[in-house]
């Protein structure tokens, strides 16, 4: 493998780690986002019950 | 001193019960032979070889056996809610640490008062006199060991698969005692002195002492949880 | 009390834009700006990636010290929250630091390992970590294992320096200093854009690293409060 071949890789394997990080973390964020909101609405409905 | 006191009356318990049972220093005994053996045929150790490879294989037969009575250490104390017992009463946490740390010394000098000499058996080596030092190396280790471990012990008590659990955490963080002691045993076969280990004998008893007080006054903490 | 977390999302969008424009600027100074090494050739270039990541995975090892004194001083969950997260992205850091200093050396020194001290500290710094995440994950009672994982990150800092010193101490003793570390910066004869692609992807993978860390607490707080709200009802 080349010298550029080598960096090319160092550097993809890096900012595709952290991508799909960053991409599971966001994805994360949404799910519980959802979850909250919706946990805060109905828990609301109860207290008013 | 009330904490002297309470940490030689657990010790004591634990001493007592192991002398009428013995199951955790014949366990511990047989296992550091087996590993002697089991190193022998798994390694080619010509003689010239031995004196090198010694520390290192010593050391490791004494990583595992110790392991091995870490994961024994609190087995009274989790029995019959002993443990819930012990922290209802007022009982200093502190001895408590204190008391196993001490308890798991003592089985593991005394393993390795036996195993060092049988070493030397097994695989034909001279330097006899030199033992008494090598002992020294090894007993600021198994201190370092034992501060450690006792510490971890009670951190994984409530662990699944704690067996497996105890050695992942604790061995890294023992890097430095291995090191040390596995180089100063060396230093000490080679040249027959200290002098040349002095560096790793302070960083054993930094580590020594830096861990002890850590341990100290963190256990508390741990056993409550 | 939603202000503050307005004002947070917003330092975290803004801190996430930066780190974007200094990774683009990063790249370019580091793949087309900045010379090749006098010695090394191209694949120098990794240096640039490399140097980040290892000091990035120190800082969040730092933060989990930092987390796990407070949290087993105050037993406030934030504390455990910021310990936990830090811990996460450490070990990707950290893991990332190993493959590149891997990727560099199989050109470098022919081989894709040694037991070089900078390689084998950073192996055990990941095992530290993947320590104490396993802990966590092993442990059922929520409390006793935020303790006890808090007891492993605070001892685990304390025995960086005791580790850093013995494996140096080793390998100094064994290993003739002929060989040409990568990590070896040549001070004399530097190029200023060398420094300055360091420096650029220096400062994007702090605000990255930033980003991501505020990105996976708050995930860990709301998730705090998922479980709070299922246990007690509406009361929040």
């Amino acid at each position: 493998m080349s010298a550029w071949g080598f960096v090319f890789l160092a550097y993809g394997i890096v900012w595709f780690a952290l991508l799909i990080y960053l991409g599971n973390l966001k994805r994360r964020f949404r799910k519980v986002e959802r979850e909250l909101s919706s946990l805060r609405s109905s828990g609301g409905l109860k207290k008013n019950a | 001193m009330e904490l002297l006191k309470q940490t030689l009356w657990v010790l004591w318990k634990d001493l007592l019960l192991e002398l009428r049972r013995r199951e955790s220093i014949l366990a511990m005994f047989f296992f550091g032979t087996l590993l002697l053996f089991v190193f022998h045929f798994a390694f080619e150790i010509p003689a010239e070889k031995a004196a090198e490879m010694a520390p290192g294989l010593l050391w490791l037969a004494f990583l595992f056996t110790g392991t091995l009575g870490l994961t024994q250490l609190f087995q009274a104390e989790r029995e019959n809610h002993c443990l819930d017992a012990l922290l209802l009463s007022p009982m200093d946490r502190a001895s408590l640490y204190l008391a196993k740390v001490f308890f798991n010394l003592s089985l593991m000098l005394l393993i390795e008062l036996v195993v060092f000499p049988l070493f030397w058996v097994l695989f034909n080596l001279a330097f006899w006199n030199l033992l008494p030092s090598l002992f020294l190396v090894a007993f600021l280790g198994t201190i370092g060991f034992c501060v450690l471990g006792t510490l971890f012990s009670a951190v994984t008590l409530k662990a699944r698969a704690r067996e497996l659990l105890l050695p992942l955490i604790l061995f890294p963080l023992m890097i430095p005692v291995i090191l040390a002691t596995v180089r100063g045993m060396e230093i000490i076969l080679r040249t027959g002195k200290f002098t040349e280990a002095f560096s790793w004998l302070r960083l054993l008893i930094g580590f020594d002492v830096i861990f002890f007080t850590v341990g100290f006054l963190i256990f508390e903490w741990v056993i409550e949880a | 009390m939603a202000g503050t977390m307005q004002k947070r999302g917003r330092g975290r969008r803004v801190t996430g834009i930066l780190a974007l424009a200094f990774i683009l600027v990063g790249l370019y100074f580091a793949l087309i700006e900045a010379p090749p090494d006098a010695y090394q050739g191209d694949v120098q270039r990794i240096m640039y990636v490399h140097i980040p990541s290892i000091l990035t995975a120190y800082l969040s090892f730092f933060i989990v010290f930092i987390g796990s004194c407070l949290f087993l001083w105050k037993r406030e969950k934030r504390d455990d929250i910021l310990a936990r997260s830090a811990a996460e992205i450490g070990v990707l850091f950290t893991s990332l630091t190993i493959i590149e200093g891997s990727i560099w050396g199989k050109p470098t020194w022919g081989v894709w390992w040694t037991w070089d001290a900078r390689l084998t500290l950073t192996a055990i710094l990941l095992l530290i970590f993947v320590g104490y995440l396993m802990l966590r994950s092993l442990i059922e009672d929520e409390n006793r294992g935020a303790v006890c994982s808090a007891v492993v990150g605070v001892i685990g800092f304390l025995d960086i320096p005791l580790i850093h010193m013995s494996v140096y101490w080793w390998r100094t003793l064994h290993q003739p200093p002929s060989i040409l570390r990568p990590d070896k910066l040549p001070w004399e004869n530097v190029h200023p854009s060398m420094l300055i692609a360091l420096a650029v992807n220096f400062a994007a993978f702090i605000l990255l690293y930033f980003y991501l860390l505020s990105l996976r607490f708050r995930v860990g707080e709301m998730e705090e409060e998922v479980k709070t709200l299922k246990l007690y009802g509406g009361a929040s």
